[in-house]
Order: structure tokens, then sequence, then C-alpha cells
């Protein structure tokens, strides 16, 4: 038994290593379950504390079990899952909407007040729902380079590898702390990293989103700016062929792959796997645009396609943030202050709650 | 007798005045003929200089923008397409004749060139290439699409370039752009 808080709701889990049945009772501000076991059950409760869960108790009867789950207000609704095979009743509970405010959501406001970190979003005020609670997310970020592989230097000698590894720290602590989101770094100390177990990451954990943090370099002093990539396609006229047909069943791709073994077709297909997701990159591209060039101040270099090979393999929407150039001496000095830093990973965490928004 | 002595005397003469009339006419006939053809691959005699050479238009960055900026150049062509790719690519290395930036570390050379029959032009570039710059995206965007750009614009036949590095394949020039797969021109990126 355990429990947890999401977005705008409180999540209760029930799971036992053999099959139960239950049924609810909704009382003003509580929820008893109701199980059935024909062996008796050994009950082990995980420590939680909830904004809205106030205490889960239990008590024995002749063959069964009623968990009460006590919440610390009246009104509310919940909806359950289940799983079989080990037996998992998933609950979520949410607050009755009071009337809700009109006001605007005030963006960096929203996340940085947030009390102890606990169900921040959607903060009072903001509709409810807009971020689905029932569904658990991944994100993988990709802080690039590392090790031997340094990335562009700056004048001043501040390396690529270090600000990406700082800023994708930075936004995985803002994301765990807000979001009940599982969120993996492709690296999380100053290694090498293959660009291809970078995306194969992605994909084992099965991301919904895959974000690789970047800083630009340009042979020219006065390159500067934020800008957002999304894959460009360079396939082959085969590939396209085959891309074509694969397109019509984009949300099979993932399915079709795992049927089939390790044959050509499964290679390519793994290797552009990314062209599946080429619409929702696009979007998260934008929102996370949007997101730096509200919190940064720095020149606004739009939304941009090119075939980057870290993006080919992502079978989730995928983006590749260049946060700004530390070629550039100015900014150099810019992306190696905690301040920037800490904005950067800022307005991309704000704008994955965005886009989640269009994509709940 | 002296009519007959003369008679023979007179024919001698006659047949050897026939084989000179033949050797030295002959010879000529044959000597003119030869000096008929030459002039032809002579002809415009004027521009023998300039007969080798072509105009080529090169990449480069600009520090005004992000864009890749023409620069023509006249060189020395031929004789085959392979050598015009070749002496492109590395004038594209020597860089700009004018104050444009230089995509490529100029101490890049090239190890070969060969193109297959679909119009893909393999350029296989020694280490200097991925060695000498840290690449951002920014530049290793500028360096692969001012070598794809310069040899799909100025040679109809390349449809496509592959980078080589030492003789093999390599993932990326600085952990950016992907070159596992031949690329196509990006001519968005040239300024107009």
């Amino acid at each position: 038994m355990s429990a947890q808080d999401l977005a705008g709701s409180s999540r209760v889990i029930l799971s036992s290593t053999v099959p139960l049945s239950y049924s609810f009772e909704k009382k003003p501000s509580a929820l008893v379950v109701s199980v059935v076991s024909r062996v008796s059950l050994r009950v082990q409760q995980a420590a939680f504390k909830s904004e809205l869960v106030e205490s889960v108790g239990w008590s024995r009867g002749k063959g069964s079990y009623a968990f009460s789950i006590e919440l610390r207000r009246k009104g509310f609704s919940f909806e359950h899952k289940v799983r079989a095979n080990p037996f998992e009743l998933t609950i979520d509970l949410k607050p009755e909407e009071e009337p809700t405010e009109i006001a605007p959501p005030v963006r960096s406001a929203a996340v940085t007040e947030a009390p102890g970190g606990a169900a921040a979003l959607p903060p009072a005020g903001r509709p409810t729902g807009a971020l689905d609670p029932n569904k658990f997310r991944t994100i993988v970020i990709d802080p690039g380079h590392g090790g031997l592989e340094t990335g562009a230097k700056g004048k001043f000698g501040v390396l690529e590898k270090d600000i990406t590894l700082a800023i994708g720290l930075k936004l995985k602590d803002i994301i765990e702390k807000n979001l009940a989101f599982r969120v993996f770094l492709t690296r999380d100390k100053d290694t090498d990293v293959s660009l291809e177990n970078r995306s194969a990451l992605a994909n084992n954990h099965k991301a919904d989103l895959f974000i690789s943090v970047h800083a630009n370099g340009s042979m020219r002093k006065n390159a500067r700016g934020s800008e957002t990539y999304f894959l460009s396609l360079n396939a082959t006229d085969e590939e396209s062929r085959r891309l074509a047909y694969m397109e019509n069943t984009s949300g099979l791709l993932e399915g079709q792959i795992e049927q089939e073994n390790q044959d050509d077709v499964k290679m390519i297909l793994w290797d552009l796997a990314q062209s599946a997701y080429l619409k929702q990159s696009s979007l998260l591209a934008e929102n996370i645009q949007a997101g730096l060039n509200e919190l940064l101040g720095t020149l606004n270099r739009g939304v941009k396609q090119a075939p980057f090979k870290v993006l080919t393999g992502v079978a989730c929407p995928a983006v590749l943030v260049e946060t700004a150039f530390i070629s550039n001496p100015e900014e150099e000095k810019e992306l190696g202050s905690e301040e920037f830093q800490d904005n950067v990973a800022q307005a991309i965490f704000l704008s994955l709650v965005e886009y989640f928004k269009s994509y709940p | 007798m002296t009519k007959t002595k003369w008679l023979v005397l007179a024919s001698i003469v006659i047949i050897l005045a026939v084989l000179v009339f033949i050797f030295f006419w002959g010879g000529a006939e044959e000597k003119a003929g030869r000096e008929a053809e030459s002039p032809s691959s002579k002809a415009p005699t004027a521009p023998l200089e300039t007969a080798g050479t072509r105009m080529v238009t090169l990449f480069f960055l600009s520090e005004d923008d992000d864009l890749l900026h023409p620069e023509e150049r006249e060189v020395l062509s031929g004789p085959s397409l392979t050598d015009d790719l070749e002496t492109a690519v590395i004038e594209l290395i020597k860089g700009s004749a004018k104050d444009l930036v230089p995509p490529f570390p100029p101490e890049t050379r090239v190890r070969q060139i060969f193109v297959t029959k679909d119009g893909t032009a393999y350029v296989d570039l020694t280490k200097e290439v991925t060695e000498n710059f840290a690449y951002g995206s920014s530049s290793e965007m500028s360096a692969v699409y001012a070598l794809v750009d310069t040899l799909t614009f100025n040679f109809k036949d390349i449809k496509k370039v592959s980078l080589l590095i030492e003789g093999g394949e390599r993932e990326t020039l600085g952990g950016h752009i992907d070159l596992s797969r031949p690329l196509a021109p990006q001519y968005s990126l040239i300024a107009k």
C-alpha cells in the first residue's frame, strides 16, 4: 500500500501478490475500499506525505479487509484502475473543484512558490485536469557531450559538456520536485556516452519525452541567441519508402518492431524511429522556444530542423535545445552563471508542462 | 642500238621521276592531312590557358548572419569529374579570398573523392577536420552544408554528399549532425 501526490490529485496504490476482489464505499471525506481475500493478508504500508490524503487505516473482518482512505477535506471524486498479475489497484483521488477564480496563470510564479514541492501543479485558481494525473510520464534528459568529447569551447575556457550537465541536473531536480514524473539523465557525471546509447536509454525506459541540452558554438564571434531543434529527416530513398508506409501506422511502430527480431527492417526503422514523432517534436520545440524567449532574454533564433544524430533513433517526441552561444564571450559568461542555468531549466520545465496540456 | 639505249634511259628517268613524284607528293599529302587536323584542336589558340579552368561557387560564412555566402573563383579543371570535385573542396578548405569565415580547419586535407552511380560524392578528409575544431551545432552545420551545397550547386551530377574521415565512416564531426547517411543539399542556408 502506498500513496503519493500527483499534479492536481493524489494516488493510492494497493498492490498484492495474490488477486483480490474489491468494492468501494464513498463517504464525505473518506473512501473505504473493501477487499475480499481467501488467504490472510499481511498489510504493509509505505510512509507518505500528501496534501489530500490524511491517512489510510485498515481493519480486518472475516475473510475481508477494509481500507479507509481519510481525506483532509470534504468533497472529492475518484477513479480507479486495476491490473492483474501482480494485482495492483490504483485509486486516484481528486478534490472537488472549488469555484475557480479567473486569474491568468503566472508562469514563473506557478512553480517557484510551490510549497514543499508537493502537488505544485496546477496551482490554485488554475483549471485542473490540464495534466492527466492518471498518466505516469518518463522524461529523458540528455546533457550533450561529456568525457573526452568536450563539445564547443568558450574563449574563457567554459566547456559545453559542463554547462549541459549542470543544466540537465537542475532540470531533473525541478521536474522531480514538482511532478510525479520519472526522470532519467543520459549521464549524471562527466563521462563519454555514445549517441546511440543516449537514444537507447530513452527507448528502453519507454520515455514520453527526450530533451537534449546543448550550448552552441559558431565560427562567427558575434553569433548569439537560443534556438530549439527537432529532427529533419535525412533518409535514403529506400528508407523513405519504408517510412511512407510506416507513417500511416506510426502508433503501431513500437509494437511492430518488438514482434520482429534482429532483422534489417527493424534496424533501419529504429535508426529512424524519430520520423514517426516529428509533429509532436515540432510542437514541443515551439513550446520550449517560447519558454526560453520568455525567461532568458536571449536573442530568439527560433525553431529549426537539422539531422541531429542523437535524435534520429529516439522513439518519442524529442528536441535538442541550444541554450546560448558558448563561442560568444558575453553568452559564455551567462552560461557559466547559476542564475542563467536555473532559468534555462525553469523555462524547459514550464514548457513541457505546456506541452502535456496539448498532448494529455 | 643507240635508239634502244636512249629508250631504256628515258624509261628509267621517267620511272625515277614518277617514284620521286610519289615519294614527295604522297608524303606532302599525308603531312597536309596531319596539319589539317591539329590546328582544329588548337583552333581558338588565344584562350589556351583558360581552356583548363572553370568557375566554381564556394560557400563560406559571414560575420553578419548565419547563412552561407557564395564566392566565385576560377579554378583549374579536369580531366575528370572527381578532379574537379577535389579542386572545389581544396579551394573551400583554403578559405575565402574576401573576408568571409572559413567553415573548415585550414589544415584539413582531401584524401580521396569518389562518386557512386546514384550521384553521391564521397569526400574523404583527413582527421584535422574533427581534431582541430571544437564544433558547436552552428559551426558543425556550417561545415557540413558548406561542403554539401558547394558540390551539389556546382556539379549537377552530384545529388548528395557523404563525408568520410581518414577513410572511414564517422557518426558526426563533433557530436551533432548525422554523417551516417549521404546528405542532400540545404539551399535554404544560402544567403540571397
